[in-house]
C-alpha cells in the first residue's frame, strides 16, 4: 500500500484527483487510509456514527478498475466522503442521531448517495448529528446518540449543530468532504465553528429524498469541503431535479468558474453593527480584516440596513408545526421520552399544539419576507455577515441560556440565518480567521440559484487568504 | 453525638442561606413539567408576535414553496 501522508488528509478534491491520475496511490489505498483514519479518530470528536471500511475498500477497488479501463467519471471519482447520519445508506443503520431510531435501516439510498456513487465517490462512514437534527430545540450539545460534538480545534468546545459530524470530520481531515443538512443554521454553524468551507444551497436545488424530514419547506442538504472550489465540484454532482423530492426545484447546477463575473462588477452589502457591535469582541479583528480582504478583491462593498421583520417567530411557528406533524407518531407513542435532551422532548410535545392559524399566518408573512429580500437583491448581489457572532461555545454551555453578546443590538443582519432559510437563499461559509484560538467565519448570502457567484467570491477570498488551509493542532 | 456537616450546610454557613438557595435554584435542572410549560410559553409568545403582524388580504401562504 502506498504511503499516504498527512498532507493527503487535508488535500482538496483537485489535489487528490491529481494524485490519483498520477498514480501516486490508488483509489483503494486512499479509501483504506481515510476509512482507517475516520474509524480511529472519529470517536475522538464524537464525529462518527457508523464506520463503513468494507464498503469504502470495495468501492475503491471498483474505481481503480474503472480508471484502468478509461471509465473516467469526473473529479469526485475515488474521493472518500461521509454523510450526516440522517441520510439513508441502504442496508445500514440510519439513526437520525436519536435513540428511538437506533435500529432503523432503510433498503434504499438517499438520492445524494446514489449521485455520489454514480461518479465514483467513496463513502467511508456516517457522521454524527444532533438527535432529529435538533427538532424541538435542544438545551445541550450532548443531545445526540454519539454524545456532544467536540471541536477539533479544542475538544472542550462544541463542533456546532446539527451537522456536528460533517463539520468536525472535515476539519480534522477524517474525510475530504461531507454532506450535511440545514433547516436553520445546521450547516452554517458547524462550518463556522470548525473552520470549514461549506455551502447551504438554494432550497430545492439538492434532492432530500432519503434524508430525514424535519421541515418540508425548510430542509436543505449541502456540502462541507476544504475550499469554495471543492463545494462547487460537489454541488455539481449532488444538485439536480428529482421527482422523488416534492420540493425539488427541477434544475441542476453546473459549476462554471470560467464564466464568473469580475469581482469589480459585483455589489455586496453588510451592516456595520454586525461586525462592530454584535460580533464577540475577540472576533472583531478577524471579521474586520476579512471585510478588508473582500474589498481588496475589487468587490463593491456598501453599508445597508437589513429589513427588520419577525424572522424568529415565523421560523419558529413553521418549524414547530411541520416537525410536530412529521414526528407525531414518535410524540404520541411516548417514545419521544427516549430522546437525550429534556428540553427537546418538551419542545416536540408543545409543538403538537401549534394552531393552524399561526402556521398559516407564518407562511403568509414568510411570503412577504421572501418578496422583500428578493427586492433587496435587485440592488446588491450578495450580503456579507459573520457566520456566527464568535467562536464555538463550550461543550458544557447551555444553548438556551440567552443570545450571544450583542444580540440586542438593532439594525444589523440579526436573524440572517433564519431569514436566509425562510427565503430559501444559498449561503457560503468561509473561514476568515481566529478568535480565542478558534476559527471564525463569514457567510455570503445571495439570491436563489446564485451559487456560482457566491463560489466565485469565495475563490477570490481564498486566493488571498489561507484560513481554509489551517489544520487543527493534533489532527495532522 | 457527631453532627453531620453537609456541603450544603457548610456553604450556608459561609455564604448565607439566600445565596445558597439562589445557586441551588440555578443549578437544579428544570423538571419535565417546567420544560413543557416553558416550551408552551415560548410558542404562545410566538403566536402573540404573529398576531401583531398586519398581512394584506391578498398574500397567500408559502405552501408550495419555491425559491
Amino acid at each position: 500500500m502506498a504511503d499516504i501522508g498527512s498532507d493527503v488528509f487535508f488535500a482538496t478534491i483537485p489535489e487528490l484527483n491529481a494524485h490519483l491520475k498520477a498514480g501516486d496511490f490508488s483509489a483503494e489505498d486512499l479509501a483504506r487510509a481515510f476509512a482507517r483514519r475516520l474509524e480511529q479518530l472519529g470517536p475522538r470528536y464524537n464525529a462518527l456514527a457508523l464506520p463503513l471500511p468494507q464498503d469504502a475498500i470495495r468501492k475503491g477497488q471498483t474505481v481503480d478498475k474503472d480508471i484502468k479501463r478509461g471509465r473516467l467519471r469526473g473529479p469526485l471519482q475515488g474521493i472518500p466522503y461521509g454523510v450526516k447520519d440522517l441520510i439513508s445508506y441502504a442496508g445500514h443503520p440510519t439513526t437520525w442521531g436519536a435513540k428511538p431510531y437506533a435500529g432503523q435501516v432503510f433498503d434504499y439510498n438517499a438520492t445524494v448517495v446514489d449521485k455520489l456513487d454514480a461518479v465514483g465517490a467513496v463513502i467511508c462512514g456516517k457522521l454524527s448529528t444532533v438527535e432529529l437534527a435538533g427538532g424541538g430545540g435542544y438545551r445541550y450539545p450532548a443531545a445526540s446518540l454519539t454524545g456532544p460534538g467536540l471541536n477539533p480545534w479544542d475538544r472542550s468546545r462544541w463542533s456546532g449543530g446539527s451537522s456536528s459530524g460533517p463539520g468536525a470530520a472535515v476539519a480534522a481531515g477524517l474525510v475530504p468532504f461531507a454532506i450535511g443538512s440545514e433547516t436553520s443554521g445546521s450547516i452554517v454553524t458547524p462550518a463556522s465553528y470548525c473552520g470549514v468551507t461549506a455551502l447551504r444551497p438554494t432550497y430545492g436545488l439538492v434532492s432530500r429524498h432519503g434524508a430525514m424530514a424535519l421541515s418540508w419547506t425548510l430542509d436543505k442538504l449541502g456540502p462541507f469541503g476544504r475550499s469554495a472550489e471543492d463545494c462547487g465540484l460537489i454541488l455539481q454532482v449532488i444538485a439536480g431535479k428529482d421527482g422523488k423530492d416534492p420540493g425539488s426545484a427541477g434544475r441542476g447546477f453546473y459549476y462554471t468558474p470560467q464564466y464568473s463575473r469580475p469581482m469589480k462588477e459585483l455589489k455586496a452589502a453588510y451592516a456595520p453593527v454586525d461586525f462592530n457591535e454584535r460580533a464577540d469582541a475577540s472576533a472583531r479583528p478577524a471579521f474586520a480584516e476579512a471585510l478588508r480582504v473582500l474589498k481588496d478583491t475589487g468587490l463593491q462593498v456598501t453599508e445597508i440596513q437589513w429589513p427588520q421583520m419577525p424572522y424568529g417567530a415565523v421560523l419558529s411557528a413553521i418549524l414547530a408545526a411541520e416537525e410536530a406533524s412529521i414526528f407525531e407518531p414518535l410524540i404520541t407513542s411516548g417514545k419521544v421520552d427516549q430522546l437525550a435532551d429534556q428540553a427537546q422532548i418538551a419542545g416536540l410535545k408543545a409543538a403538537m399544539d401549534v394552531p393552524a392559524r399561526d402556521y398559516l399566518k407564518a407562511q403568509r408573512i414568510r411570503r412577504m419576507m421572501q418578496d422583500r429580500l428578493l427586492r433587496l437583491f435587485g440592488e446588491v448581489d450578495v450580503l456579507i455577515a459573520p457566520g456566527r457572532s464568535g467562536p464555538a461555545s463550550k461543550v458544557t454551555d447551555r444553548l438556551d441560556a440567552g443570545g450571544p453578546p450583542g444580540a440586542s443590538v438593532q439594525g444589523g443582519f440579526q436573524g440572517i440565518i433564519q431569514a436566509g432559510n425562510l427565503a430559501g437563499l444559498p449561503a457560503l461559509v468561509l473561514p476568515c480567521g481566529f478568535a480565542e484560538n478558534l476559527p471564525v467565519a463569514l457567510q455570503l448570502v445571495g439570491p436563489p440559484f446564485s451559487e456560482n457567484a457566491l463560489l466565485a467570491m469565495g475563490r477570490e477570498f481564498q486566493a488571498k487568504t489561507d484560513w481554509h488551509k489551517r489544520r487543527p493542532p493534533g489532527a495532522a | 453525638m457527631k453532627a453531620k456537616l453537609t456541603r450544603r450546610k457548610l456553604a450556608q454557613t459561609l455564604l448565607g442561606g439566600a445565596a445558597v438557595d439562589a445557586i441551588a435554584q440555578t443549578m437544579t435542572p428544570p423538571t419535565p413539567d417546567a420544560d413543557l410549560k416553558a416550551a408552551r410559553d415560548r410558542l404562545k409568545a410566538t403566536s402573540d408576535t404573529l398576531a401583531a403582524q398586519n398581512v394584506p388580504l391578498d398574500v397567500e401562504p408559502a405552501f408550495q414553496f419555491k425559491a
